[in-house]
This record gives structure tokens, sequence and C-alpha cells, in this order.
């Protein structure tokens, strides 16, 4: 093999990785920092992804209108949820392994809730437009507009939520929070205000995802699922509760997909995801970046 | 009552309502009969998934792996055995990955074992469904020696009878009482010398058998499987749901919701199957949030305890409307103020 097809094969490894990094944020911040195991997370991200088709065939508007948009309405809902549902929750669980269980079942039926309304409302249909479908020349190789578009858009989000954890005074008190929630509390930081809000900024990320998704993809009620396990796999490979390892645990699936599609052969993709996820999850269920003495 | 009566008690009302099921094929219609059928199966998974997962309170999601291996199973011995050693295959085959699943991750706990349990599933069905493209060169298979229908009917009917008693039976041995332990405190279990690690495999495995029986029974109600349908993993979430809403803890709590559940399915699935999986969902978050026992846990005290919290939620929200709320903290603070003045 050439080293430009080298190079080829693992930039669209990268590309796809990227897509898994951005789909993996907002599970990441719901799981780190609240234990809330959303499985639903990727059926908001359908939401978002069917908002965003919805408003595009209709009025015409172009898709990057409806990223604050989606980000917006899905943060909105996720207040609510989290209000409806997580605040009673937190409120009468004994301890935190009994609330990750609960949390756990109560967003399976959101899960139920979420994709059987919109495959009620929208039908079941594969749905789609086209955005940016021109492939733009990179060197030797071609890559789709879009997807570059995408990638680039995912990189900056993750860069930005990365850069308000650590820089930002509520960065701090989001990352104080994933360390400990009891010591948060007592030098005084408003977790009943902080938990609502990181909840709400996890379905919007979600949202974001599923927007940014449905200008390269197709959509169908059923997309969720497989996001969801991605973004799961994703966190555990970055470790949870870590951005910075998010990030690199999206790029390196995409790459090792990439790599283990182009030498053994695309029907065992989905075989391989798995293998490296229990793989991980029983060899170093802390994260592949994890430094030793803290576990996440 | 004490404990002997309670068992008792137990034992006579699966004896009748055993009674009941047993004369269903013989007036019932074919309607009647199907859905009968999806009543004993979800009864036969969501009991002795309770068995294990509920008194142990590791929240597995293997069902559909444990499901579908023994449909596998049955499909490809079905034309060179008999009929009951096929079921027994199934369910040995299903303990047998239960054994292996098991020693590999039941030393982790809570959502790192549910995830894991899911993704073996997932990893059991891609397995297959890869096997059977590149090596067999098909989809799924045809079933072409099928036993009747009533052969089929009172083979479900003695899994989910066996089901039922074994929960009933387990649970007033030293295997149950163990099991109970780890559920409470898997530490303390331990220490008074619960071979925690046997007990958990042995229960794990015990589930993963009912599961493969009941899959090597249905596969033939089917008589197409292809790995799609029978490592479903709504199979699984639907055990789950199923043994959760009816009370995990409880013995008669998942019967009750299988029969509930199937009922429900059969009527709204055909008219609008999206509303019947709302409804699931709904169901099941109410029930965790208002009713964490389940359905067997539901009492008189339970309804007036909701009916209490709905009058406290409403006085209180009613005096924030109107402001009472502010004007009560103003007034303690005023009194406050006027007793600390000396």
């Amino acid at each position: 093999m050439s080293f430009s097809a080298w190079l080829e094969l693992l930039a669209s490894g990268l590309i796809t990785g990227g897509i898994y990094a951005l789909v993996a944020l907002g599970l990441n911040l719901q799981y780190g920092l609240m234990r809330i195991l959303n499985i639903a997370h990727g059926e908001f991200l359908m939401v978002g992804a069917y908002l965003t088709w919805m408003v595009q065939t209709t009025f015409g508007l172009s898709p990057l209108w409806m990223v604050p948009v989606s980000f917006g309405l899905l943060m909105g809902l996720g207040l609510v949820l989290h209000w409806l549902c997580f605040r009673r929750l937190t409120a009468t669980s004994p301890n935190l392994d009994i609330f990750e269980a609960r949390g756990l079942m109560v967003s399976f039926g959101l899960m139920f809730l979420v994709q059987n309304v919109v495959s009620y409302v929208w039908g079941g249909d594969l749905r789609g437009y086209d955005f940016l479908t021109d492939p733009v020349p990179v060197g030797n190789a071609q890559f789709a507009a879009n997807k570059l578009l995408v990638f680039a858009l995912a990189l900056l989000f993750s860069g930005a939520l990365i850069a308000l954890l650590r820089l930002t005074l509520l960065g701090k008190g989001v990352r104080a929070l994933m360390q400990s929630p009891v010591g948060a509390q007592l030098v005084g930081i408003d977790t009943r205000r902080l938990h609502p809000l990181m909840f709400g900024v996890g379905l919007g990320l979600s949202g974001v995802a599923g927007c940014l998704l449905s200008m390269a993809y197709t959509i169908s009620p059923s997309m969720g699922e497989p996001y969801t396990v991605t973004a799961l796999i994703v966190i555990t490979l970055g470790g949870f509760g870590s951005m910075s390892g998010a990030l690199a645990g999206g790029l390196l699936l995409g790459v090792i997909e990439a790599l283990g599609m182009h030498f053994t052969n695309p029907s065992l993709k989905a075989l391989l995801s798995y293998v490296v996820f229990i793989g991980v999850l029983l060899l170093r269920p802390e994260g592949l970046f994890a430094r030793k003495g803290r576990r996440a | 009552m004490s404990s002997r009566q309670l068992f008792v008690r137990d034992l006579l009302v699966l004896f009748g309502l055993t009674g009941w099921a047993l004369a269903i094929p013989g007036f019932g219609s074919e309607f009647a009969v199907s859905m009968a059928l999806t009543c004993l199966m979800y009864i036969a998974l969501s009991s002795s998934w309770a068995l294990f997962c509920g008194s142990t309170r590791y929240l597995s999601l293997a069902t559909s792996a444990f499901f579908g291996i023994g449909a596998y199973t049955g499909a490809l011995l079905l034309e060179q055995l008999a009929w009951l050693p096929v079921i027994a295959l199934g369910a040995a085959v299903a303990a047998a990955v239960a054994v292996l699943m098991g020693a590999a991750v039941l030393h982790l706990r809570g959502t790192y074992f549910a995830v894991l349990t899911f993704g073996m599933t997932e990893l059991i069905r891609h397995a297959i469904s890869y096997f059977e493209k590149s090596v067999t060169g098909t989809v799924g298979r045809v079933l072409m020696v099928v036993p009747e229908r009533d052969t089929v009917y009172f083979t479900l009917l003695a899994l989910a009878v066996i089901a039922v008693a074994l929960s009933i039976a387990i649970r007033r041995t030293r295997f149950g009482l163990a099991m109970r332990g780890i559920g409470a405190d898997e530490q303390r279990a331990q220490t008074l010398g619960v071979n925690t690690r046997f007990i958990k495999i042995a229960g794990f495995a015990l589930t993963a058998a009912v599961a493969g029986a009941v899959g090597a029974a249905m596969s033939v109600r089917w008589t197409y499987i292809d790995p799609h349908t029978v490592f479903n993993p709504f199979i699984g979430f639907q055990t789950v749901l199923i043994a959760l809403i009816g009370g995990a803890m409880t013995l008669w709590g998942p019967l009750i919701a299988a029969i509930v559940f199937s009922v429900l399915a059969e009527t709204l699935r055909l008219q609008v199957p999206q509303l019947y999986m709302v409804s699931l969902g709904l169901l099941l978050i109410l029930s965790v949030l208002y009713l964490p026992g389940g359905l067997a846990s539901l009492r008189a005290e339970t309804f007036r305890g909701w009916r209490d919290g709905a009058k406290l939620w409403w006085r209180e929200t009613r005096e924030d409307l109107s402001g009472e709320t502010q004007r009560r903290k103003l007034r303690d603070k005023q009194l406050r103020e006027r007793r600390d003045v000396f």
C-alpha cells in the first residue's frame, strides 16, 4: 500500500472519529458529571437531526442556522426533563449506586418514549437532504465537503467545551462537581442549579450533534441506538467524564475502524467496535488515558 | 402468616394458575392461545430474570443473548433430535455461555455490568450474523419440522411453571438467601462466608438456562429465524422492564406485569404500535419514580402516600404563587428580630 493511500485511510478514519467524539460529548457530560447514563442520548440526537431536517425542507434555511436553535430547544427539553424526573430521583435515592441504576431505567423509558413519538410524528422512513455534497480534493484524496465541515465543527465544539471546563470559573465548578459532589457543595457551589444546567447542556450538545449529522447522513427514527452505543464506546475509551479523553478516544476509534475495515471486511465493523468496547471495559475500565491512582 | 403458610399459599396459587392455563388451548381461539404464549414466554423470562437479578441487584441486559442462543441451538438440532432433548440442550448451551460470560464480567457492579452484558449481547448477535453470512451463506433459517401448536404451548407452560416454582423454592434455600445477601451488601456477605463468585455464576447460569429453553421453544413457533429477530435487544429490554415494573424483588410481580403487558401488547400493537411503546416507556419512568418496589408492592398506603404528597405539593405551589411563602419568611424574620433585641 502506498503512502498516500495510507494517508487517505487515516484521514477518513480521523474524520469519522471526529464525528464520534462529537456524538459522545453530551453523554460524557451527563455520565461523568451526574452519573446519569443516558441511554436515550442517541434518541435526543435524532430529535435534533429531525428538527434540522424539518426546518431545512420546509423553509429552505441553511442547516447551520439550526445549530444554535437545536442546542437551545434541546437544552430547554433537558431542563424540563431534569425537573420532572431526575430531581425527584436525586431526592429519593438512598445512595449513588441505586441512583445510577434508577437513572439508567428512567433513560430507558425516555428512549422508548422519544423514539416512538418521533416515529409517530414523522413516520419511519429514511430522510435526508443535500447539503454541500461536492467532493473537495485534499492532496490526492477526495473528501465530501459536508463531512469535512462536520469534522471541523466537531473539533471546534470539543475544543470549546474543553476550554470552557479548563479555563472558566463555571468550568472549575463543574470539574469540582465531577470529582466530589459533596465537597463541591461544601465549598459553596450551587449544585442545585448546576445539575439541571449541565443536564440541559448535555442534551443540547446531543442536539447539536444530531443537527450536524443530518448534514452528512440519512436519518430515521431508529438511528439513535447505534449512536448511543458509539458514544458509550468513546467515553469508555477516554475515561468517564474526561473531555479530552473522549476526543482522543473518538479519533482513535475512528482510525481503528477504518484500518480494521480496510484490512478485514466492512461487515466486521460493528463486531470490531464491540470487541474494542468489551476489551477496554474488561481490561482498563478507568479508560485508556487515565493516569494511575485517579480512577474516574 | 408464617413462612410455611406463605410457602403453601404460593404453591396453591401457582397450582391454580397452572390449571387455568392448561385449559386455554381447549376452549380458546387461535388468537387467545397466541396471546397466552407471549404471556407465558415473558412470565418465564422475567421471573427467572428477577430470580437472579432482582435479588442480587445485578442488572443484566443479556437475556436476549441467551434467548437467541437457545433459539439457534433449537433450530440447528431440531431435525436430528427429539423435542425434549432439543429444549434441554438449548438450556445447557445458554447456561454454558452464561458461565463463561459471568466469569468474565460478574466482578463488575452496577452500570458497568449492565453496559457490558448489553455489549456482549450485541457482540454475539453480530458474530452470529457474520458467521451465517460468510460461512453458511444465509441470512436466516427456515425450520422445516415443527411440532404441533399444543406441544409448544405445553412446553412453554411447563417452563413458566418451572421458573416460578424455582423462584418460590430458591427463596427459602441457602442459595437464595446468599443471593439476597449479595444484593444487600456484597462485602458483608463475603465476610460471612458466602462464596459470592460461585453463587453469582450459578445464579446467572440458572437465569440463562431458562431463557435458553424458552428461546428453543419459541423458535419453532416463528418457523423462520435470523439473528436480527432472535437476538433482538428488545426481548431483553422488555424482560427487564416487565420485571422492574412488576417488582424485581417480589415473587408475583413479574408474573402480574407479564400478563398486563402481553394483553396490552397484543391489543395495542396491531392498531397503534407506537402507542404501545410510548406507554411502556411512560410506565417504566413512572414506576421507577413513584413505585420503586413495583406493581406487586402496591398497597392502600401507597395510594394514601401519593394523595398526601400531591396535597402537599399543591399547598406549596399555591402558597408560592400567592406570595404566602414570602410573607411567612418575612414574618418569621421579623419575629426573630423582635425576639433577639433583648
